[in-house]
């Protein structure tokens, strides 16, 4: 990892009265992966869709590959590959032409990737596209993503739509491609998959990243969050406290130091089953909102 | 690539469009004999009290057979067909340029392209551009043809004149239709902004006081006329200070209808 691919400072975008991102600070390493988490509105998309210089900026300055996106979009756009949150394939096409047409746009071109990629999805490509699933869309807008041979790929959601199974191959891809010396930035909902993938992981909340530190202590609180279900007719042990019930009859419990310790003290059948130490996007997004160190 | 995939995309429409406009020539061109002997004939068409109907029935029953042909020619190859089925055809193929991208969801993934805007708006513009033109020229030169099989002359180079001006027309409409076609999120609204528009101008041009204000003043029978029958002339359509310089306002309005779409896609967020 040498120079910096992209370089943003206090970048801020507003739609009218709405403030999509406010003062934005990222640094992306050449060769980097990094993985953005938020949840829905938190601007990850207009993130993205600000380096690669679909939106201008409200505010702030912005460098990627050496290159400002409001003046020089068209040469950050030549070196870089990116992939819309929204899945647009062109429905009147079959999958082999719209990979065709994809490709025309960027003369270099991974061959190998590319076929790879179209042998782990299995896409039936002679067929219109307007007849594959939603899956099927998104495996072929990420091939046709993934196949030119640029410097940065700026992926929005590429798992979305796709199978535990698809995902994983996906992942391979992708730390590959990392591998090849390129520089990759991706935003996803599957909290414990970008994890294992990236390099680093930043949290986008209400338009701004979360500190580390507040990150951290947020997932320290959530490891002491355990997910049980209690045996029947039995009620929750002492030394936990209750903060929701699910549909499903899971309790999420909060204990009061070690849950590890904790469970292993409960008494024999109080508890059926619990899920320890595997926090949840949706958990980890609720405690930073409310987390006073939390929200940006 | 783009371009490609534009014309890929408009020209079964085109070829439909040709076939309907050759449709509409060719009979009315073939039973010229019969019709112009049935205009001599009734009177009905020369006491309308509806200005511009009486003076298009006074100019296709002339007594020269030859002068009435010509008007003829200008009322149905243009006054009708052009602005008919041209008009349509630029609508039809414009609405979509941008809006059905918008719906398809295709917008972001085509603006994300390394390719500036104003090269994506020319690249799916041109091919537009022709579809809706060339079919004008080849029906009108097709024209030619039938009128030697009826051994009457129709001039080509007034041909060409009164076809040239019609292609702007259609073109100005193309360019109107693109950029409401950039501005709007749905392909249904840039036919109902188009169609109220059409609309508008129809009812102004059918009022006769108003009239000149209405866009279809700009290609009528009043119009085509004068050029096929020769007298008006290509300085007289081009240039402002020589004559009426119609053909020069239609190209200016599309060339502003083109800027204006270009200006709402360099600001077009996904």
């Amino acid at each position: 990892m040498t120079a910096a691919a992209i370089a943003v400072r206090g970048l801020g975008k507003s739609f009218g009265s709405r403030t999509a991102l406010r003062a934005v600070d990222l640094e992306v390493a050449a060769g980097e992966l990094l993985g953005i988490v938020g949840p829905n509105g938190a601007g990850k998309t207009t993130l993205l869709r600000t380096l690669v210089g679909l939106v201008p900026p409200s505010h702030g300055s912005l460098a990627v590959l050496g290159h400002d996106p409001r003046t020089a979009s068209l040469a950050i756009r030549r070196r870089t590959s990116y992939l819309p949150g929204e899945t647009g394939v062109y429905l009147q096409m079959t999958g082999a032409q719209f990979l065709r047409f994809a490709a025309g746009f960027h003369p270099r071109q991974q061959t190998a990737l590319r076929d790879r990629l179209l042998d782990g999805f299995a896409l039936p490509l002679r067929q219109k596209v307007r007849s594959y699933s939603a899956g099927m869309k998104q495996k072929l807008a990420v091939a046709a993503a993934l196949a030119p041979d640029v410097d940065l790929y700026l992926l929005d959601e590429p798992d979305r739509a796709l199978d535990a199974s698809v995902r994983f191959f996906l992942r391979d891809v992708l730390l590959d491609l990392q591998r090849a010396g390129k520089t990759i930035v991706l935003s996803s909902h599957h909290l414990g998959e970008v994890e294992t993938l990236a390099d680093r992981l930043e949290f986008l909340l209400d338009g701004a990243f979360v500190p580390p530190a507040a990150v951290q202590a947020a997932r320290a609180r959530l490891r002491r969050r355990p997910r049980l279900r209690l045996g029947d007719g039995a009620e929750l042990p002492a030394g936990a406290r209750l903060l929701q019930r699910e549909a499903d009859g899971t309790l999420l419990v909060e204990t009061d130091g070690d849950p590890m310790a904790w469970l292993r003290a409960t008494p024999p059948g109080a508890i059926d089953s619990a899920e320890v130490g595997v926090p949840r996007l949706e958990d980890l997004y609720q405690l930073l909102l409310r987390a006073p160190g939390g929200r940006p | 690539m783009i371009a490609g995939k534009t014309w890929r995309e408009v020209r079964v429409m085109a070829l439909a469009y040709l076939l309907i406009l050759e449709l509409l020539c060719v009979p009315v061109l073939l039973l010229w004999p019969e019709i112009y002997g049935d205009l001599q004939r009734s009177t009905l068409m020369r006491n309308l009290g509806i200005d511009f109907l009486k003076r298009i029935g006074e100019g296709v029953s002339n007594k020269s057979e030859q002068v009435a042909y010509l008007n003829w020619c200008a009322v149905m190859l243009f006054f009708r067909s052009t602005n008919l089925v041209g008009v349509a055809a630029a609508v039809l193929l414009g609405t979509g340029l941008f809006a059905r991208e918008r719906e398809a969801q295709t917008f972001e993934f085509l603006l994300a392209r390394p390719v500036s805007r104003p090269r994506i708006l020319w690249q799916k513009f041109w091919p537009c551009a022709l579809a809706v033109t060339l079919p004008i020229y080849a029906v009108s030169w097709s024209a030619v043809y039938w009128s030697h099989r009826l051994e009457l002359e129709l001039p080509l180079g007034p041909l060409l004149l009164a076809s040239t001006h019609a292609a702007a027309f259609v073109l100005m409409f193309l360019a109107l239709t693109t950029w409401l076609s950039v501005r709007c999120r749905v392909q249904a609204h840039v036919a109902a902004w188009v169609g109220a528009l059409a609309v508008v101008q129809i009812g102004i041009y059918l009022t006769q006081r108003i009239r000149p204000y209405s866009l279809f003043r700009l290609a009528d029978f009043d119009w085509y006329g004068p050029i096929l029958s020769g007298n008006t002339t290509a300085r007289q359509m081009f240039d402002p200070l020589h004559g009426p310089g119609f053909t020069t306002w239609v190209l200016l309005a599309a060339a502003l209808c083109y800027g204006l779409a270009l200006r709402a896609l360099r600001r077009a967020e996904p």
